[in-house]
């Protein structure tokens, strides 16, 4: 067993996990208070929703993008010889 | 009884799982080998045949557990309706795999239908299944009146697909998972949640322990499909009936952190069993290694083995341990979703 490895493994959840709180603090205290679109107009609702969850997408996908940056790094090394 | 709590009661019905799952584990062992529905185990020298599919037996003790706590607690009965329905679907597409070897990208697909019955009766009865409010540890929350009913069937379908993925050695994913719902519990309990969601997860882990008992190693039961994506749907729909969103992506972290580098390396949704290059290999000792083959899949197994080989029980023990942190970390999320700053 690779018990450098596991260390890193621990690393990565911890920052992942800290990555998601700050992420959904983000949608909560700055995106969701946005009126991106006149909800008033038909569809402007959906619309607005819409905008709001693509802006919720990028940043999963920000956040997976750091998570396989992590493993690449960690994992994915030539081992030394 | 009345002198118990509500909680109390739950978990003692829901402890009636564990000697039902162990006693329908047992008959699906013998039932399905006398019918050739068997596996070979491939990470033990003399290649066992185990028999396959066995994991049936936890949604059906979930259901049937979720049936009795229902005429029990009559009010409750709606939700219970939609977690079984999840899980049934999500078991009738297991076995439909187990039995017709579909291809890699039906299982994500079908799984989508299965959180339909969430959705339509949240639909049908509205607040007594989901609640559109996101609650974000430390930070408030947010109504999400749109997005989050969509959200509901992509939740389920990554839940029972990244469980499926999850289960390559003895006991990894119904120890992991009883593990996900022993802390949910636990974290659920301390918060402060209604009963329903305390039985559920308190069911799954029974149910599951009942399973593991003999899927543990040497395992003599292998889950299938039918087991791993009906016990995956079950965390996804209890994630979204239990209020615990957030914490239950934190928890299954293990199974994220293997579904995302699996697909960022083979770049599709695939079977295990259609991989032409393999990412572990069996050593002539019977311990397990890095295949070191560049195209095979970087899964989490794999990366706990990186120039290091280890026995099949100490690779599944680490696995446990990473369930127990990442489920630790969801607990605090848990503890910090009634906190604001």
């Amino acid at each position: 067993m690779n018990k450098r490895a596991v260390g890193y493994e621990l690393v990565v959840f911890v920052t992942q996990w800290g990555l998601i709180l700050i992420g959904f603090g983000i949608l909560t205290k700055l995106v969701a208070p946005l009126n991106l679109l006149d909800t008033t107009l038909s569809l402007g609702r959906i619309f607005d929703a819409g905008m709001k969850g693509l802006i919720a997408l990028i940043l999963s996908v920000a956040w997976l993008f750091i998570w396989d940056r992590q493993v690449r790094r960690y994992f994915q090394r030539r081992p030394r010889q | 009884m009345a002198s118990l709590g509500a909680n109390t009661i739950a978990i003692l019905i829901a402890l009636g799982s564990f000697p039902v799952s162990l006693a329908l584990t047992r008959f699906f062992m013998y039932w399905n080998s006398g019918h050739g529905i068997t596996g070979i185990d491939v990470h033990k020298l003399n290649r066992p045949k185990v028999p396959e599919m066995v994991g049936v037996a936890v949604p059906l003790t979930i259901v049937l557990f979720a049936a009795i706590y229902s005429l029990i607690e009559g009010a409750s009965s709606i939700p219970l309706l939609a977690y079984s329905l999840v899980v049934g679907l999500a078991a009738l597409v297991g076995a439909l795999d187990d039995r017709l070897k579909m291809r890699g990208i039906f299982k994500p697909l079908f799984t989508l239908l299965c959180g339909l019955p969430i959705l339509i009766l949240g639909v049908m009865f509205p607040g007594q299944i989901y609640n559109s409010t996101l609650h974000v540890p430390l930070f408030g929350g947010y109504h999400l009146p749109v997005i989050y009913p969509l959200t509901i069937l992509v939740a389920v379908s990554v839940t029972s697909n990244t469980v499926n993925m999850l289960d390559p050695l003895n006991g990894s994913m119904a120890g992991g998972i009883s593990i996900v719902a022993g802390g949910l519990l636990i974290g659920s309990i301390l918060i402060g949640a209604g009963s329903t969601p305390i039985f559920l997860y308190a069911s799954l882990m029974f149910s599951l322990l009942g399973f593991l008992y003999y899927n543990r190693f040497p395992a003599v039961a292998f889950a299938g499909n039918v087991g791993q994506l009906s016990i995956g749907a079950s965390v996804g729909a209890l994630a979204i009936l239990g209020r615990t969103e957030i914490a239950s992506i934190v928890a299954i972290f293990p199974n994220i952190q293997n579904s995302f580098f699996f697909l960022s390396r083979i770049r599709r949704f695939t079977e295990h069993r259609e991989l032409i290059s393999r990412p572990t290999k069996l050593l002539p000792d019977g311990r397990l290694a890095d295949s070191g083959d560049p195209r095979a899949p970087l899964t989490l197994v794999r990366t706990l083995l990186i120039g290091r080989p280890a026995t099949e029980n100490q690779i599944v023990s680490t696995i446990w341990m990473l369930f127990l942190t990442s489920t630790s970390l969801a607990v605090i999320t848990l503890l910090l979703t009634g906190v604001v700053i």
